[in-house]
């Protein structure tokens, strides 16, 4: 019988959202259209329109050594060409946001090629070469994976994971780099990732409200959506993993 | 310095708060008697980003802005999270709570009687106030920045 991987635990909303988010089979629905210009704008990386700076010669002009896996593996698109190595993170608001770090790597490993994720407590950065970058932005911006008010696009400076949320319903930025614009209910970006001014303002949408963001989440929050506790499921896989790898140094054996 | 020790208070409201919706509070707050001191606490605003490449430029931020409480102006150099109070007594409690629930209206919010004030000097508050430092003045701002504590005309 073939492998069926099961994603992960959990009868939860916020375990069948991990599962979902992580399965390449599921289609992640569309919800909002940045474009490709704009994304650019906001990770600053070079100028909109401007040809991708190379690390290297494409490799289709440099005489490759002969190996049996560079055979095997098919280069990306940016690999091809010999594109630097540049970055996009992202801050997840712990109020029902919804992605969070962990799931962001687990589902890039499982969608996307060529990526380097770096995961930490209330950030998640993935690194890779520029143009394979900017089409994996444009699927992580655009689709259920992203909210305007609860995640944010930041380069430095990303504390706001664990902070109250402001008045208006945006997570904490030291930088300020999205405004809400309460006319239009629309956030808009005025900084690049790492808090340099934008020369245009940068429309990302509007941002979801309070029953799709619990419809959608894959963050546990006692208060303000599903305590993980109620998940008996995930409990009980979590105590035995505990209980496994505590084990492991005397006897792995259940 | 008596060694009395005053009922302090901690409110925690839902949200981080907007300077217009601080400045009401504290002018409620603040000619309320029998309050010592105010602490504001929250997340910094610093007036320029302090690191990474961006380190130097400016940082305009909507909630750093200046709030005028009863006569005396002030800036606010944090996102005001958390709003610290020592009282006289515990006598003015209901006119706070009062004002509280004028203020945030559809915000909730705790308060919660504790010890939450530094009470004994540091070393950085060592090495900018000396040994006989005013324990009043003491962790009402921070010893490393510039700026001290303002000083409301008191209702006595």
């Amino acid at each position: 019988m073939a492998y069926k991987p099961q994603y992960g635990p959990g009868t939860s909303i916020v375990a069948e959202n991990r599962r979902k988010y992580m399965d390449p089979a599921h289609k992640l629905e569309k919800i909002r259209d940045v474009t490709d210009e704009d994304l650019v704008l906001i990770m600053g990386h070079r100028a909109p329109g401007s040809a991708y700076p190379t690390a290297h010669p494409p490799l289709a002009e440099q005489q490759e050594p002969a190996c049996p896996v560079r055979k095997m593996v098919t280069p990306t698109d940016g690999a091809k060409a010999g594109d630097r190595v540049r970055y996009i993170q992202f801050a997840d608001s712990m109020f029902n946001a919804p992605s969070q770090p962990y799931e962001r790597t687990y589902l890039e490993a499982y969608r996307f090629r060529g990526i380097d994720p770096g995961t930490l407590s209330g950030r998640q950065i993935i690194e890779c070469r520029e143009r394979d970058l900017e089409k994996y932005a444009k699927d992580l911006v655009n689709t259920e994976l992203f909210d305007p008010a609860r995640c944010g696009i930041r380069g430095a400076t990303v504390h706001g994971h664990s902070l109250r949320l402001a008045e208006d319903g945006m997570m904490f930025d030291m930088l300020q780099r999205c405004i809400l614009d309460k006319k239009a209910g629309v956030v808009k970006y005025v900084k690049n990732q790492i808090g340099e001014p934008l020369d245009k303002e940068v429309k990302v949408g509007k941002p979801m409200d309070e029953k799709w963001l619990k419809a959608h989440t894959t963050i546990f929050h006692s208060l303000v959506g599903v305590p993980f506790r109620d998940d008996k499921e995930y409990v009980e896989y979590t105590q035995r993993i505990h209980s496994l790898r505590t084990k492991y140094g005397f006897m792995p054996t259940e | 310095m008596t060694d009395a020790i005053y009922p302090q208070i901690r409110i925690v409201p839902e949200r981080l708060l907007n300077p217009d919706r601080v400045e009401k509070l504290m002018n409620l707050i603040a000619t309320t008697e029998g309050v010592r001191r105010i602490l504001l606490n929250g997340q910094r605003l610093p007036a320029t980003v302090p690191y990474g490449p961006a380190r130097g430029m400016e940082n305009p931020h909507p909630m750093r802005k200046t709030i005028k409480v009863g006569d005396q102006e002030l800036e606010l150099q944090v996102h005001v999270g958390t709003i610290l109070l020592e009282l006289e007594n515990r006598d003015p409690l209901p006119a706070i709570r009062a004002a509280c629930d004028e203020v945030f209206a559809e915000l909730s919010y705790s308060i919660k009687e504790g010890r939450f004030m530094k009470s004994e000097p540091s070393l950085a508050d060592y090495a900018k106030y000396g040994p006989d430092a005013d324990k009043d003045i003491i962790g009402m701002a921070d010893p490393k920045s510039k700026s001290g504590p303002v000083i409301l005309q008191g209702l006595k």
